[in-house]
């Protein structure tokens, strides 16, 4: 884990936000894939600090929406946080806004499935837990983190 | 005896068909039987990641149209990512129909000799979402009632501290799941007490236990559930009770790297529900698969009195 935990990497030099780059499109799309609105988040932090995997984020979750509303695609989709989300609710449950965040990051997700990104193969199992493990264990992340 | 449909899926089939038998030999003593479906797939374990991949609606949408043709109502799973997938994709059959109108049109693919865009006359109907999704534990606790599992104890679990661990999918999403509280949920506590036994609040009993990160980051989920088993422990419970077969696996296979990991850590057995369940209700306890759990139960079922006294049927 970095001394940074739930940082994004600072950036060098310091990106400079423009029209041009927030209003790329991505955040239209990531809307348009959750069927949730990016806008409606007003950073309280809610899912962060609930999150039970927040400590193995490289960015927390609040701030990748921020960087979705932001338009910082590349941040995201070569984040860890996408990967390790489990989707186990929490977020969703707890967001005070009723964004369902989990849906956010299945959205993510596939946007970097798109682009050519797994983070998971079947040569990366472990063949011992590939034989005990339960189905649902391997069909799910299968299915939640390669296209 | 009344006969309700009853879709075990992949996990309940093969590696944990010890949930699936002592789910059998409860329901029967409690005098319904689990009537496994003729022919049935792969739910696909979760949802689409998106309304984009509808594709991924159409084997769950197939299961249950298949329970609406036979003209039944119910289906009953126990897995909870079963239970979480076909709910959520009937959720989405009945309130979005276009999608529903896209995967009838992959079903009716299924049927070569009807054409879907004719609109012929041979008997088809698209499925909505007739059929009532729901989890063995609400069929008990709804349509059984717990009190008739007090009635029908034979066996006292008193004197036992058990531990519910819900889980993720089994209760959340609220809005499409609508089991219990997401937040603060009673079902199991309530089913710990008509066997008997005494529930014990913990703080991590919804917290997730790491899911399919078990494959891709086995640390991680390692580290979640020492954090739960250690809350539970402390909070005096002396096993945990789950329904989920993924949540079993990481909770009880993986104390062996929590053990390596974290030398303060107490092993602490984990059951099924439907093995205390049957358990209570007589069944002996040499049916229950207690030899696939990694952490040895005898030390829980000792205190109940029954390993090392008399384990027959009663």
């Amino acid at each position: 884990m970095s001394e940074n935990m739930g940082l994004a990497p600072p950036k060098n030099p310091p990106i400079r936000l423009t029209l041009e780059i927030v209003n790329t499109g991505f955040k239209q799309r990531v809307n348009e894939l959750s069927g949730q609105n990016m806008d409606a988040c007003y950073q309280c932090g809610n899912c962060s600090s609930g999150c039970p995997l927040a400590q193995e984020m490289d960015i927390l979750p609040n701030r990748v929406i921020r960087l979705v509303q932001l338009g910082q695609n590349d941040d995201i989709i070569n984040s860890e946080t996408i990967w390790i989300c489990a989707s186990c609710f929490q977020c969703t449950v707890r967001c005070p806004k009723g964004i369902d965040i989990q849906a956010v990051m299945d959205a993510l997700r596939q946007i970097a499935m798109d682009e050519g990104i797994d983070h998971f193969g079947p040569d990366q199992i472990d063949p011992e837990l590939a034989a005990s493990v339960p189905q649902p264990g391997l069909v799910g992340v299968y299915r939640k983190l390669a296209t | 005896m009344a006969k309700i449909a009853y879709y075990p899926g992949c996990a309940l089939n093969e590696r944990s068909s010890h949930l699936d038998r002592s789910a059998r030999d409860a329901t029967v003593r409690l005098g319904f039987e689990l009537d496994e479906l003729d022919t049935w797939t792969c739910c696909g374990a979760v949802p689409p990641v998106s309304e984009e991949r509808v594709m991924n609606l159409v084997a769950p949408s197939r299961i249950l149209k298949d329970v609406r043709d036979s003209g039944r109502d119910i289906l009953i799973t126990i897995c909870d990512f079963c239970y979480n997938t076909l709910k959520r994709t009937n959720f989405i059959i009945k309130s979005d129909e276009i999608t529903r109108k896209r995967v009838n049109a992959f079903l009716a693919d299924d049927t070569p000799e009807r054409d879907y865009l004719e609109k012929d006359d041979s008997l088809w109907e698209d499925y909505a979402g007739e059929v009532n999704v729901i989890h063995l534990m609400e069929y008990l606790r709804d349509e059984l009632g717990y009190e008739k599992i007090t009635e029908s104890l034979k066996r006292s679990l008193k004197g036992l501290k058990i531990a519910p661990y819900y889980g993720c999918v089994m209760l959340r999403p609220q809005n499409e799941i609508q089991l219990d509280n997401p937040e603060n949920p009673s079902i199991i506590e309530d089913f710990i007490t008509a066997l008997d036994a005494k529930p014990v609040k913990y703080p991590y009993r919804t917290e997730c236990c790491g899911s399919y990160l078990s494959v891709s980051s086995p640390d991680a989920s390692t580290r979640l559930c020492y954090r739960i088993l250690t809350s539970a422990r402390n909070s005096g419970a002396d096993a945990v009770v789950v329904s989920c077969p993924l949540c079993f696996y990481n909770l009880d296979s993986r104390q062996k790297a929590i053990t390596e990991a974290y030398s303060d850590f107490k092993p602490v057995p984990i059951f099924y529900f439907t093995q205390l369940l049957s358990v209570a209700l007589g069944v002996e306890y040499g049916r229950q698969g207690f030899e696939k759990h990694y952490v040895d139960v005898t030390p829980v079922l000792d205190k109940i009195g029954i390993s090392t006294g008399k384990g027959g049927e009663e």
